[in-house]
């Protein structure tokens, strides 16, 4: 055989190496894009601030503004955005925290607040939120919107954007098959006779419209039914998943909503398992008569000419019960400039700042969602009513959620759904047993 | 400096542009992985030495067990697969005289050029449960096709059989070797009366085998890193029927922020590609030729 075979081969081999090596982190190794603001202006003497955010493309505008707003009345200081955007947000930011060189300012989840306080990343803002200079009246803000933000008694971080969830329904869909729409104060049992009402087969026994649209696996909105049912999947102290996710209560939740794919066959089966899919698309479609989400993608359903948009509270199993999605800014502990930081912060989660939110998702400040009549609207009067509602969060109670509770919970309700013949029991009593080891492999 | 000398001064020259990439970049990384495997570390507080904890730990983690038992399995349904596809691709690429195989090669090569998620993604349609093409063409002729990437029966086969689109490059490899069998061969053995068959078994498999070698330690290396379809297609799921290696451990370092877990099971993860390819490379001197050499 050549030289020339050898050489190609060689060249291959090399090639393949190192696409090999570059393969599997693609996501991981996007550049760090930093943008908004310009470089800091000569005269030096302005504080710049770094504010990092998970938002992105469209979603940066209301930061941008606010940011605009507050540099006009705060000429010493200068606020620069660093959105991250993607799947990756933590990740990136945990970096640049392990690397000592996080953003001043730093917005997370709900869910990962435990977590990143817990290990120290955040400053406590009650001496600044009783501070005589920049003092912040924390009655201002709708029920709900704190707790979040809490750990171990403090108050670590504050409310950019939130979302309870609540039933989408298609009012021309119930008008059709001549249901009544749903009331404030219905309950499961109303919630299944409709979406039975709803759900319509040809001559083949082919399912040709579904009752009710529901988030598949989806672990964090799964624990809406687990409250409603009057349970809970960690104990209050936050110590033991035993007695807690294998509870009958939980039993209870996972059953009904394992029933309504497999045995009254009033939701369409999951059309994939992940983010790239785009999900279900039955609502959209009008060929669902209901659907079970946050608030997201609500601007979208009002365009669809296919949906007459209606929005339902959630319904009462034992107890009326609900769960909130929550975004928050904090100030890092490694910030040179907290005082600085706190003007913007308190600033940005106030009134001047959820005068901007408001246009783009709900206001966190009820006086801002009253005098712009949202709470009286017919579709986020329904949002905001939710929040008198609220279930305490799991994961509020131990800083190690995702690496305990979440896959096992999410192997039990893909396996509810995938098999009809699942043991409930003893899925849960297995998923809490395992959760509870990672949990004692955490703290080991 | 005499020439010699002067050689090995420009070789360096030459070469220290990846060198250095290499030693700043790649290999203080490795290194810093190891240290890190032998301690825990969430990135937010310091690394903690453990010593062995997290490579014993992987004995009683049922997802690690779990995740290689999905690689393996479908590195013995691929590996095959690709080679003899690829292998049957180019000979059908490798006919004289047919019309447009140039244009031929160029598209059965194109999905190998394609980016990783974008592919992946129309795949996803295909395999649409309702709307997809390949259900919709299966119930024309009265099959009634599966939930491809939601149901644990199927998912595996499903992006094995997306996998194989990428036979191209694979193809492409063996038409390099398929050129460069000597064409007197065939007319000696054509003299001596052998047939096509046996011209393939006696001339063309043998002066392939490096080809076959190359592609061989190059798919297994491909196979147990796969990701990007099992990131993007099913997510591992459902019931982590295609819970991937590297998916695993990149759920555990950037889902879960266990970075000294994640990095024990790099460690893992290279040591048995590693023990795979030099298998495979000793296994070769019993059936690779490469001519010219004494044997």
């Amino acid at each position: 055989m050549s030289k020339h075979f050898r050489l190609w081969i060689a060249l291959l081999l090399l090639a393949a190496v190192a696409v090999g090596c570059a393969a599997p982190p693609v996501t991981v190794t996007q550049p760090l894009v930093v943008t908004a603001t310009p470089a800091p202006l000569p005269e030096g003497a302005k504080i710049v601030l770094r504010v990092g955010t998970g938002d992105s493309g469209e979603g940066l505008t209301p930061h941008l503004k606010i940011i605009e707003m507050f540099e006009a009345e705060n000429p010493d200081i200068q606020v620069q955005l660093e959105p991250v955007g993607s799947g990756d947000y933590y990740a990136r930011i945990l970096t640049q925290i392990a690397a000592g060189d996080p953003p001043d300012l730093l917005q997370i989840g709900d869910d990962a607040v435990p977590l990143f306080v817990d290990k120290g990343a955040f400053v406590a803002l009650d001496q600044w939120i009783t501070s005589a200079e920049y003092p912040l009246d924390t009655g201002i803000y709708l029920p709900g919107m704190l707790e979040p933000g809490q750990w171990n008694g403090g108050q670590y971080l504050l409310p950019k954007d939130y979302s309870p969830l609540a039933v989408y329904y298609n009012k021309t869909l119930f008008d059709a098959a001549g249901v009544a729409y749903p009331q404030e104060d219905w309950t499961w049992d109303d919630f299944l006779s409709a979406a039975q009402a709803l759900t319509i087969s040809d001559a083949d026994g082919k399912t040709t419209q579904w009752g009710v649209q529901l988030p598949g696996a989806w672990t964090t909105g799964f624990e809406y039914w687990v409250a409603a049912a009057g349970g809970r999947l960690i104990s209050e102290d936050g110590s033991t998943f035993l007695g807690a996710m294998d509870s009958p209560e939980v039993q209870e939740a996972v059953q009904f909503y394992a029933d309504l794919y497999n045995k009254h066959k009033v939701a369409p089966p999951p059309a994939d398992m992940n983010a790239f899919g785009g999900g279900n698309s039955e609502f959209d479609n009008g060929v669902a008569a209901m659907r079970i989400f946050g608030r997201w993608p609500q601007a979208g359903m009002k365009q669809n000419p296919a949906i007459d948009l209606g929005i339902a509270s959630m319904p009462a199993g034992k107890v009326r019960a609900n769960v909130l999605f929550w975004g928050g800014f904090g100030i890092s502990s490694l910030s040179t400039h907290p005082e600085a930081a706190w003007r913007f912060l308190s600033y940005y989660v106030g009134a001047q700042g959820a005068e901007v939110w408001k246009d783009w998702a709900l206001p966190a400040v009820a006086s801002v969602a009253d005098e712009a009549g949202l709470t009286t609207d017919p579709i986020e009067g329904v949002w905001i009513g939710e929040l008198y509602h609220l279930a305490p969060r799991a994961y509020v109670s131990t800083p190690f959620w995702g690496q305990t509770a979440d896959p096992a919970l999410h192997r039990v309700l893909e396996t509810v759904i995938l098999q009809p013949d699942a043991d409930v029991a003893a899925l849960l009593s297995t998923a809490a047993a395992d959760a509870q080891k990672a949990l004692d492999d955490m703290n080991e | 400096m005499n020439l010699e000398r002067r050689e090995e001064v420009n070789f360096y020259l030459c070469i220290s542009p990846w060198l250095l990439g290499f030693l700043v970049f790649i290999l203080g990384p490795i290194l810093a992985s190891f240290w890190f495997s032998l301690t825990r570390w969430d990135l937010l507080s310091p690394p903690r030495f453990v010593g062995m904890r997290n490579y014993t730990r992987m004995f009683e983690d049922e997802l690690f067990w779990t995740s290689l038992s999905v690689t393996v399995r479908y590195t013995l349904m691929y590996v095959p697969s690709e080679l003899i596809g690829g292998l049957l691709l180019a000979l059908l690429m490798n006919q004289r005289g047919v019309f447009g195989i140039r244009g031929l090669r160029t598209i059965y090569y194109l999905p190998s050029v394609l980016s990783g998620v974008a592919f992946v993604v129309v795949w996803m349609w295909l395999f649409h449960p309702e709307a997809g093409l390949i259900n919709s063409t299966l119930a024309r002729v009265g099959i009634d096709g599966p939930r491809w990437l939601t149901n644990p029966q199927t998912a595996l086969t499903a992006l094995w059989i997306m996998s194989l689109w990428g036979l191209g490059r694979t193809a492409l490899i063996f038409l390099a070797g398929l050129k460069q069998v000597p064409p007197e061969l065939y007319e000696a053995a054509a003299i001596d009366g052998a047939g096509t068959l046996p011209a393939f078994w006696n001339i063309t498999l043998p002066m392939i085998t490096p080809a076959i070698f190359f592609n061989l330690v190059l798919s297994i290396i491909a196979t147990f890193q796969t990701f990007t379809s099992a990131f993007v297609a099913t997510n591992g799921g459902p019931l982590d029927s295609t819970l991937f290696f590297v998916l695993y451990l990149y759920r555990r370092a950037f889902q879960m922020f266990t970075m000294g877990y994640a990095s024990a099971l790099a460690w893992v993860l290279f040591v048995v590609i590693l023990a795979l390819t030099l298998l495979v490379v000793r296994s070769g001197r019993w059936w690779v030729y490469y001519e010219g050499e004494a044997r």
